[in-house]
């Protein structure tokens, strides 16, 4: 087996053995440690014994022995001064093998690193680490901070975690839409970083497809929360449209300009799935909304159909009504723009406090956008370049060069 | 284990000298979500205002004194309980039941040792 190939055994494994015994020994650090010595471990032996038939349970009963180990030494410091196992299986082991079933203890897992005493910062990076096992360098690349940096952030919320006596028992049901709120905004940060940038590098797509599985498991474990089911649709729309975010020369494409036969149908299909479920657990919620208005824009089947502006706007009206914020009015204002025209979803846009909404670029590539359409050329000048100074990911900072230079041409001829 | 619940609010709304029918109607309040916690609370108590209060500091090994809390805020640590409990989630839903006159925060600290 290659050195990678490895390496997505020992990644497929880690949140499942690390949540159990996680779980079973109440300690993240010893669980984590535990898993890694595990690995090394196999790395020694696997090539001389041959790589068992269910490696995961190799490691499984190899990292529980690390543990049994270093608590019988009372030090987890020492764990290096532990024995070698023995290299051969135990005849109990090789029986064991086939039946062997590691307790799914993940949704424990989810929910003691998302809760909400550890800071909200590491709550998605560590959730990437030990449920998804997503190397440091991963996690640092795809948050964009120094691994040194991260580290430490991890370091303090297992720390937090131990010292502050977080509980490593799955909370009753009636706590759960609570935590499950901490646990979902967690997943909607991680989504959120791996899709800011259009063009998704290497590192934050694959960062996706973990936060798409996280979802995955969320919703298995979870059958009954509906804004589970939402998050988990919301991001497989979002997920899917990635192959048409941008255009062959590295430009960003807008929503309503993307080709709708380049989305990925398959993962469409899925999303609408999950959304019929969510839809059948209950009244709307502000996440159920915000698929469906995922949803009204996959439903297009190419670009000769009209955009789907009224339902959008009428589902952003919804959506107001349960979640009023400065995000939710400047996309209102997008679809406003579409159906009412550029100067009525401006002057709603006026009515935001501007001096809070300084560092946020949507919206100021949105008013940058209506007055262009408004035919306000400098204040829309003014605006892409606000967007430009708060460093946009490229593809979309060659979109607003684009559209920069179209406003000077236009001026030109005028 | 067991956790310090630190009581924060503007004492400024009571009357001075922390008296008066506002505090006693709180106090009142305490008393019965003490009787309420029964033998998770194994400690705690009221403080009187701040401007009872008499800081001793060290600094560079020498010693000095000075009337009034150890530094100026808008809350101040008006009290706390102590509470033995299984998980931070049980501590942090007492928290959320602790009485308040109106605004104010409670630190949830675990308490060093057994």
């Amino acid at each position: 087996m290659s050195g990678a190939a490895l390496e997505r055994v020992f990644r497929a494994a880690s949140g499942r053995i690390i949540a159990v015994l996680a779980a079973r020994y109440r300690s993240l650090a010893l669980a984590e440690d535990a898993f890694s010595e595990a690995c090394v471990r196999a790395l020694r032996a696997w090539p001389e014994t041959g790589v068992p038939d269910d490696p995961a349970a190799w490691l499984y009963r190899s990292a529980s022995r690390v543990v049994l180990d270093a608590l019988r030494q009372h030090s987890v410091r020492e764990r290096h001064s532990i024995p070698e196992p023995p290299p051969e299986p135990s005849v109990e082991d090789v029986l064991a093998d086939d039946s062997m079933v590691i307790p799914d203890e993940r949704l424990r897992l989810i929910f003691i690193c998302c809760h909400p005493a550890v800071a909200q910062d590491a709550r998605a990076a560590l959730t990437l680490r030990l449920v998804c096992g997503l190397t440091m360098t991963e996690i640092a690349r795809a948050f964009l901070i120094e691994e040194t940096a991260l580290a430490q952030r991890l370091v303090r919320a297992k720390r937090k975690i131990a010292e502050a006596g977080v509980s490593f028992e799955l909370p009753p049901p009636e706590f759960w839409p609570q935590r499950l709120e901490s646990v979902l905004s967690t997943l909607e940060i991680a989504y959120s970083r791996a899709h800011e940038d259009a063009s998704g590098t290497a590192a934050r797509s694959h960062f996706a497809a973990e936060v798409l599985h996280l979802t995955h498991l969320l919703v298995e474990l979870l059958p009954a929360e509906r804004d589970a089911f939402a998050v988990a649709a919301l991001v497989r729309y979002s997920e899917a449209r990635r192959p048409a975010r941008v255009d062959a020369e590295g430009f960003m494409v807008p929503l309503s300009e993307q080709d709708p036969r380049l989305w990925d149908r398959m993962r469409i299909g899925e999303a609408d799935a999950l959304l019929a479920r969510a839809g059948n657990l209950g009244p709307a919620t502000a996440r159920l909304l915000q698929a469906q208005l995922q949803r009204a824009w996959c439903a297009r089947d190419s670009l000769g159909e009209p955009p789907p502006w009224p339902e959008v706007l009428r589902l952003y009206d919804r959506l107001l009504d349960l979640r009023d914020d400065p995000f939710v009015r400047i996309n209102r204002a997008v679809a406003l723009a579409q159906v009412s025209g550029p100067e009525v979803a401006l002057q709603e846009l006026e009515r935001l406090d501007r001096e809070k909404l300084e560092d946020f670029a949507p919206y100021h590539a949105v008013r940058a956008d209506l007055s262009a359409r408004a035919g306000r050329s400098q204040q829309a000048r003014q605006a892409y370049e606000a967007v430009l100074s708060l460093e946009p990911p490229p593809a979309e900072e060659r979109w607003i060069r684009r559209r920069l230079a179209a406003l000077e041409d236009d001026t030109v001829k005028s | 284990m067991k956790y310090a619940l630190l009581v924060y609010e503007d004492e400024s709304q009571f009357d001075p000298d922390k008296a008066g029918p506002h505090l006693r109607e709180l106090v009142g309040k305490h008393m019965a979500f003490t009787q309420e916690l029964g033998a998770r609370r194994i400690g705690g108590a009221g403080l009187k205002g701040t401007s009872t209060a008499t800081t001793v500091r060290t600094k560079g090994g020498k010693k000095t004194m000075h009337d009034g809390p150890f530094a100026e805020a808008r809350e101040q640590l008006g009290g706390f309980y102590l509470v033995d409990v299984a998980s931070l989630d049980e501590a942090i839903e007492i928290a959320k039941r602790v009485p308040l006159a109106k605004d104010g925060a409670i630190e949830v600290r675990p308490v060093m040792g057994p």
